[in-house]
């Protein structure tokens, strides 16, 4: 039953599928209908991780690869990793990757179809969100106030509230803040509390979901 | 046609209603004719701070059941020309008003007074409902304290949404001394969370509860700081420019207090 061309693993985070990147894509595409055609269960509408060891694919064929499994199997891909080499686990969004299913996603990916612009600081008690896709924030996030997006978050201002990306799970998710002093923040199911009195660094940050399963946060330059 | 103006905090001892009776008051001295509305409905104190309490004997909410004219609730403080007040019932609860009747007895006094100060109740429940529902403008006391603070943005949300455009802060009891020392969140800080503009600083002013026990509004007494704070902040309610001085904390009696506080 072992399918040495591609895998389906549960992790914390959902289905990975494990692609063995060195054979042609067809030949991946047929493995996929067999292990697919064994289920039991539909997966229909269920969102999938590709992971992969180098050599990675053209971004051609993973799209194409993210469309076949779109289209016949109603598959959702919500990111794309890649294996070190040497460590076996895999390195979620690390900077190599990260571009990779940014770019990816950003065709395919339907929580990323919308942003939702606030013009406006959100204050204490006060709850504002984009369940189908990015928020962006003129304005602060005040303590008490909080921000909740199915994608990015960007706050043109202070983020001193909470805020919730990759509501639906998407652990690529970023949060971006000109300046970062939250309560809290969450990328889906990870929590990430700053050190009590953080001060304001003065320059803009990011915070994303980094190796071993924590949210880091550093600053900001580019995507 | 005058304006509605309620004062408002959320949270509860921060000052609402010792400014409201020196706004009311500095704004009378100035010669804009004057209401003062307390809110507070079943926890009244405005008439108490003014020094009126003997006198109230109709309040709005016999104004609302029809038992004696508007004109005539209201209590007429003598000290000053055109300041007067409209006492809250102290009998009633505040569920027993609804925001169209506030609504409906600030309109009315709008109509023939400059200006109308609503001192609200703490809280964000029924009372301060009934305190916002006539305003045209807003002023928002805080403290310079992160409970206070939160509160306040609190606040200036629900005023925001309920389409209150014009909000100003009033920050209350700011102690120079103790913002020096990092002990106490200071004006810039308060500013950078709340984004409304400034009205006025207020310094810590013992004198006011002298004041406030006595039924004498501060600024009856001229040159205390927080009294001259409450006038240059009524000045710029009439539309005057008035800048707001930095606050010094060299003074003799603060340096001989932070002596001792060292040598404790």
């Amino acid at each position: 039953m072992e399918n040495s061309i591609v895998k389906l693993r549960g992790y914390k985070d959902g289905l990975h599928l494990i692609i063995n990147p060195k054979v042609s894509l067809p030949e991946i595409e047929t493995a996929i209908h067999e292990l697919l055609g064994e289920m039991n269960q539909p997966l229909a509408g269920t969102s999938i991780h590709i992971d992969m060891r180098p050599p990675i694919f053209t971004s051609e064929d993973l799209s194409n690869l993210e469309t076949h499994l779109t289209e016949k199997y109603d598959l959702v891909v919500s990111g794309v990793n890649v294996f070190d080499e040497k460590n076996e686990s895999p390195i979620l969004a690390a900077p190599a990757t990260h571009s990779i299913s940014q770019s990816l996603a950003a065709d395919n990916h339907p929580d990323l179809e919308h942003a939702q612009i606030v013009h406006q600081t959100i204050r204490s008690g006060q709850t504002t969100s984009c369940l189908a896709g990015s928020m962006i924030v003129y304005g602060d996030v005040n303590p008490g106030g909080e921000v909740v997006a199915a994608g990015d978050i960007i706050v043109l201002g202070t983020l001193r509230g909470n805020a919730h990306a990759g509501a639906h799970g998407r652990l690529t998710s970023v949060i971006i803040a000109m300046e970062l002093v939250p309560l809290q923040l969450q990328i889906g199911t990870y929590v990430n509390r700053p050190p009590v009195g953080q001060k304001p660094r003065g320059y803009p940050e990011i915070a994303r979901v980094g190796a071993e399963d924590i949210i880091i946060v550093e600053e900001f330059i580019k995507f | 046609m005058g304006k509605v103006i309620v004062i408002t905090s959320g949270k509860g001892g921060v000052g609402k209603t010792t400014s409201t009776a020196n706004l009311g008051t500095a704004l009378a001295m100035i010669g804009k004719t004057v209401v003062v509305v307390d809110a507070d409905v079943g926890l009244r104190n405005l008439d108490v701070v003014m020094g009126l309490e003997s006198r109230v004997v109709y309040t709005s909410m016999d104004v609302i059941e029809k038992r004696c004219d508007l004109d005539k609730a209201l209590v007429k403080d003598r000290r000053v020309e055109d300041l007067m007040l409209l006492a809250a019932s102290q009998r009633n609860r505040k569920d027993d008003i609804k925001p169209e009747q506030m609504q409906e007895v600030c309109e009315k006094l709008k109509e023939e007074y400059d200006f109308v100060l609503v001192d609200s109740p703490a809280g964000i429940e029924q009372g301060f409902r009934n305190a916002a529902a006539g305003a045209d403008e807003a002023i928002i006391i805080t403290t310079p304290d992160v409970s206070a603070i939160r509160d306040a943005d609190r606040i200036i949300g629900l005023l925001q949404h309920q389409g209150i455009d014009s909000i100003n802060l009033i920050i209350n009891r700011l102690s120079p001394t103790l913002v020096k020392k990092g002990n106490m969140i200071s004006k810039n800080d308060v500013l950078d969370i709340l984004n409304i503009d400034l009205l006025g600083v207020v310094p810590e002013d013992t004198g006011v509860i002298a004041s406030t026990n006595r039924g004498v509004p501060l600024v009856h007494n001229d040159g205390s700081p927080g009294a001259e704070a409450y006038i240059r902040i009524a000045r710029r309610m009439t539309g005057q420019r008035v800048p707001i001085p930095e606050m010094r904390d060299d003074n003799f009696f603060s340096n001989i207090l932070n002596w001792f506080s060292r040598n404790k």
